[in-house]
């Protein structure tokens, strides 16, 4: 679930930096304007997901790549 | 000038000195890749040449600009100019997370005998798939003669001596990293309200913490690499090692332009070149910077964590 919404966010992030960009090749007060809201709206999602994930990790709700192999690791060949 | 008339540039030598420069350094870098003697001396020579040309050839457009010549159908091909720019850096960055994925998601796993083992031919039959932060065995952990992982972080005396936390724990550097990237998202946010805002002084103090921000997290990115090649993570060390460093890499790399980039906007606010209206050189910078900003936020979520 957490996986869920943090893909959520990261997809709203990339949608407010592309409305972002859209404002600066717009130019003008009207694309200035639009350029800021954007990139104020793209700061504040990007600090909600880095505590999401930071709190979901603290909760053990996601695990980070980080295993701990303790027996040698061998597959058995495969069989065909 | 006009509105209708387009402003067309005088002859210049900018280009031909350009193409020196980087001709130079190719030549200088493959020599220095076949060991021969001069090529690092080359090789500085022609990156010498180039920081000369940017430095010339960028000058002139800003005094171009501070002198009026420019009108605003310049400064929509400007802005089209950027906005193209940016479109390569993002399927430039979409290639190597495309790499990610592929590799983790779905050859690694076919290597490993997934999927009916249709793809997965006899290369090794010991092979282990595994795709982890730090596949790491416990210390003193023997692998059995010929075992070969996806990555293979263990020495060449095949006993394992590293575990996770002495490497890379994404509770560590790469957290205080992108808390401090994201903390510099926010710094320049600020400048760019202070900027349209007309308060010159609260920009400067803006952009001073941002830009120590982007160095701090520089800095901490190579005590973070150094740490992982110490303990065997390699740009050789299997798809994880390689799709790591290339992927951090250059992300790094897009950081220092990135700073460079903010210093030279922060002389230019210094010398008075932008106003509350006009500061099309802020924006091109500022929002390549949250770009890279995202695009370490991406790492953090993909690589560390999920």
């Amino acid at each position: 679930m957490t996986e869920v919404f943090a893909v959520i966010i990261i997809v709203a992030i990339l949608v407010a930096l592309g409305f972002g960009l859209v404002g600066m090749v717009k130019g003008g007060k009207a694309g200035s304007d639009r350029m800021f809201k954007s990139l104020v709206t793209r700061v504040s999602l990007s600090v909600l997901l880095f505590v999401l994930v930071m709190f979901a990790g603290y909760m053990g709700w996601i695990t980070p790549n980080a295993v701990m192999v303790d027996a040698p690791v061998v597959q058995a060949p495969v069989q065909k | 000038m006009s509105e209708q008339e387009y402003y067309v540039p005088h002859g210049t030598y900018w280009p031909i000195i350009g193409s020196i420069g980087v001709s130079t350094l190719f030549v200088g870098f493959a020599n220095q890749m076949h060991g021969v003697e001069w090529g690092a001396s080359v090789m500085v020579l022609g990156f010498a040449i180039l920081v000369f040309m940017m430095f010339g050839w960028f000058g002139q457009v800003v005094n171009e600009s501070t002198n009026g010549i420019y009108n605003k159908q310049v400064d929509r091909s400007f802005r089209w100019g950027m906005s193209w720019f940016i479109f390569s850096e993002v399927m430039f960055f979409a290639a190597f997370f495309g790499a990610l994925f592929y590799a983790r998601a779905l050859s690694v796993p076919w290597l490993g005998g997934a999927d009916n083992n249709i793809f997965t031919p006899d290369l090794w039959n010991a092979f282990s798939a595994s795709w982890h932060q730090m596949a790491f065995l416990a210390p003193g952990t023997e692998l059995q003669s010929g075992t070969v992982m996806s990555f293979p972080a263990v020495p060449e005396s095949g006993i394992a001596t590293a575990t996770p936390a002495d490497v890379v724990d994404p509770w560590g550097l790469p957290a205080l990293n992108t808390a401090l990237l994201l903390a510099s998202g926010v710094t320049l946010t600020f400048a760019h309200h202070a900027l349209r805002a007309g308060h010159r002084n609260q920009i400067v103090g803006w952009l001073v913490a941002t830009i120590a921000l982007g160095a701090a997290f520089l800095g901490f990115q190579v005590m973070e690499y150094g740490h992982a090649y110490h303990d065997g993570l390699k740009l050789t060390s299997g798809i994880y090692g390689s799709t790591f460093y290339m992927l951090t890499g250059f992300h790094g790399f897009h950081v220092t332009v990135g700073v460079i980039m903010l210093t030279v906007i922060l002389y230019r606010i210094q010398k008075g070149h932008f106003n509350a209206d006009n500061h099309f050189g802020f924006e091109g910078v500022a929002w390549y910077w949250h770009f890279v900003d995202v695009v370490w936020l991406g790492l953090f979520v993909f690589v560390y964590w999920l």
